[in-house]
């Protein structure tokens, strides 16, 4: 018996020993910061505090600023399946206190990546459900939904505008769009790599004026008819949609 | 063998020292003083939410107990305990006859002064995560309970003086064993009396009103004039372009009838952010861009809360309804849904009637919540 020990033991070592390379090693993670960083003309958002300058020669603030992104997942540069980091978030500016910059920290693996990408809005799956189905403090019972029995608006840009140029901000503007036919993916073909204490810093921004006005198409915050565009009007806010959907950009800081 | 000895006369001297009387001199056991004898495992107390309501927000510092439950409808009411004068409770500004609201335009404290606020319903707390009171200063419903005790205009008193007669009562210590499993009387505290309180209102969940009955319970069915309060003005989807009114339930949207935020929603005539009367969350905090925003409160029951707003400035209904169709004060910070819009006596007499679906009576007698035997 006592002679068995040794190779026993020397066979255990051995056994103990697996290779670098194996395919079922467990993937190391690490923490990755994202931040969202919400801007008017390229500039830090100021909800309330800081009045903004509109192509159409009035001034305006913005009292809010919200939008549910749908499926946030990095996508490995080798072609593997996407890491998903959350299935649904909100994203909302509502206060002067805000910070423009809102930060969300994720567990992920250690790799190369081609991109990001994320569904704006809520996606269908989670469009078709009953709010009450969700914990009353989940983001998907935040009272965003167009009814009691209907869908989530998946983004909402509200503000006061002074179009007499007399210093008040008297004419309310709310544009609140969702609908399954709005739902949107957007994604950033940069790539960045993660690693333990070298991980990239990413941000992606979204511009409340882009999504009303990208230079030569500007939405008409002046047209009464165009003031307060909610649920039934949605053709009326795919016009802002598009251009929100198209206006969000990815920082990577590698 | 000195060894011996020094070793033998150390282990006596332990064996000793290690006999500890466990009775008085006559060898009977002494209780500790303050102690408290009884029941001290609390019972998990599972609240009924019907299927339509979401979950309620859990609080991982205020685990609920039928015990707990039992103790905080018993404090609620109890007008010896909280008030310096033993002759108000939480009860006195909160009747369940009101939904949990006293019917003053201000609440009346103990010297019949006016506070500065209405009194808020307190059904459905337990969905709330954001903010508690129309300023929204308390972030947990069992801080909430603090200053009101404190409160000149409300009961007065000071908590060293509640927590005093807590412990010498002949009947809370060992309802506080049982809720919180502590053993003496020091340990009943500010604490633990306030979360026994908010575990009591975390149960007062209001969701049996025609409203519920007609959308979710399937048993019975709106007026015309309901329908079309309803529909015309209340849950507003497809508003044409130009179309200014957003319809109610943007702020006030079913289940809850409120949309836990804080608005302005353009009651105040003032001439800049820095003159409201009472700030509301502005006063919280500390930022000027919130001045005059306040709590959207839950419509459920709203035909018996009357009357309305923070300072209960409208008596009826009617004078909100008409506030909300003439537009607000277009200060910077007002809600921008406050758009002002045309509302004809029909549609008045619909909305009124749509809002007086939301009346749940059967919390009104729900012996859960009234006053314990």
């Amino acid at each position: 018996m006592k002679h068995l020990l040794l190779p026993l033991l020397l066979l255990l070592a051995l056994t103990a020993c697996r290779d670098d390379d194996d395919v079922d090693m467990p993937l190391t993670e690490t923490d990755l910061t994202l931040d969202f960083r919400a801007e008017y003309d390229g500039a830090p958002l100021g909800i309330q505090r800081d009045a903004y300058a509109y192509p159409t020669g009035d001034t305006l603030k913005v009292l809010l600023f919200q939008y549910y992104v749908s499926d946030l997942e990095l996508l490995p540069r080798n072609g593997a399946a996407p890491v998903r980091l959350t299935d649904i978030d909100l994203l909302r500016w509502m206060s002067a206190s805000d910070s423009a910059m809102q930060t969300r920290t994720f567990r992920v693996p250690e790799g190369d990546y081609a991109g990001l990408r994320f569904g704006l809005g809520v996606k269908p799956e989670l469009n078709a459900q009953d709010p009450s189905a969700f914990p009353a403090d989940y983001v998907l019972n935040e009272a965003e939904f167009w009814g009691p029995t209907t869908r989530y608006v998946f983004a909402k840009i509200e503000a006061n505008a002074d179009l007499e140029s007399d210093g008040l901000y008297d004419t309310g503007l709310t544009y609140h769009m969702g609908s399954d036919s709005l739902y949107t993916t957007v994604e950033f073909n940069q790539p960045f790599s993660v690693r333990a204490g070298q991980t990239p810093q990413l941000t992606v921004v979204a511009d409340v004026l882009r999504a009303l006005s990208d230079g030569s198409d500007t939405f008409d915050i002046t047209n009464p008819q165009q003031q307060a565009v909610h649920g039934g009007n949605q053709a009326v806010a795919l016009d802002i949609w598009n251009r929100l959907a198209g206006q969000f950009r990815l920082e990577v800081q590698q | 063998m000195v060894r011996l000895f020094v070793m033998l006369g150390l282990t006596v001297l332990l064996a000793a020292a290690g006999c500890r009387e466990e009775g008085g001199a006559d060898g009977v056991e002494l209780p500790e003083e303050g102690a408290i004898t009884g029941p001290n495992t609390p019972t998990p107390y599972a609240l009924e939410v019907p299927a339509y309501l979401p979950a309620p927000v859990v609080d991982a510092e205020n685990p609920m107990s039928v015990e707990g439950v039992n103790l905080g409808r018993r404090i609620f009411y109890d007008t010896d305990i909280l008030s310096t004068d033993g002759t108000m409770s939480c009860a006195s500004c909160h009747k369940q006859e009101l939904a949990f609201t006293d019917g003053l335009n201000r609440s009346l404290g103990i010297r019949r002064l006016e506070g500065n606020r209405s009194a808020m319903s307190l059904v459905n707390l337990a969905f709330n995560p954001n903010g508690f009171n129309w300023d929204g200063d308390a972030p947990k419903l069992w801080k909430q309970a603090i200053h009101p005790v404190e409160d000149m205009l409300e009961l007065d008193n000071d908590w060293e003086e509640v927590l005093r007669k807590l412990r010498e009562d002949a009947d809370y210590p060992a309802r506080f064993r049982a809720a919180f499993g502590i053993d003496t009387k020091e340990e009943i505290t500010q604490e633990l009396t306030i979360k026994a309180l908010a575990q009591f209102e975390r149960t007062i969940i209001s969701a049996n009103s025609k409203f519920d009955r007609v959308v979710y319970q399937n048993t019975d069915f709106f007026t015309e004039e309901e329908q079309l309060g309803a529909d015309s003005l209340f849950f507003v989807e497809n508003l044409a372009p130009g179309v200014l009114h957003p319809g109610c339930g943007h702020c006030h949207n079913a289940p809850g009838f409120g949309d836990n935020k804080f608005h302005n929603n353009g009651i105040e005539d003032v001439a800049s952010l820095d003159d409201f009367p009472d700030p509301g969350l502005g006063g919280v905090t500390g930022n000027r861009f919130d001045n005059g925003k306040f709590r959207t409160p839950t419509l459920r029951n709203i035909a018996l809360t009357a009357p309305y707003m923070h300072d209960g400035r409208f008596k009826t209904l009617e004078e909100v309804l008409d506030h909300y169709a003439s537009g607000g004060h277009n200060l910077e910070n007002e809600d921008p849904n406050i758009t002002g819009f045309t509302l004809t006596e029909r549609q008045k007499r619909a909305l009124l009637a749509f809002l007086h679906t939301l009346t749940d009576e059967s919390l009104l007698t729900d012996e859960r919540f009234s006053a314990p035997e």
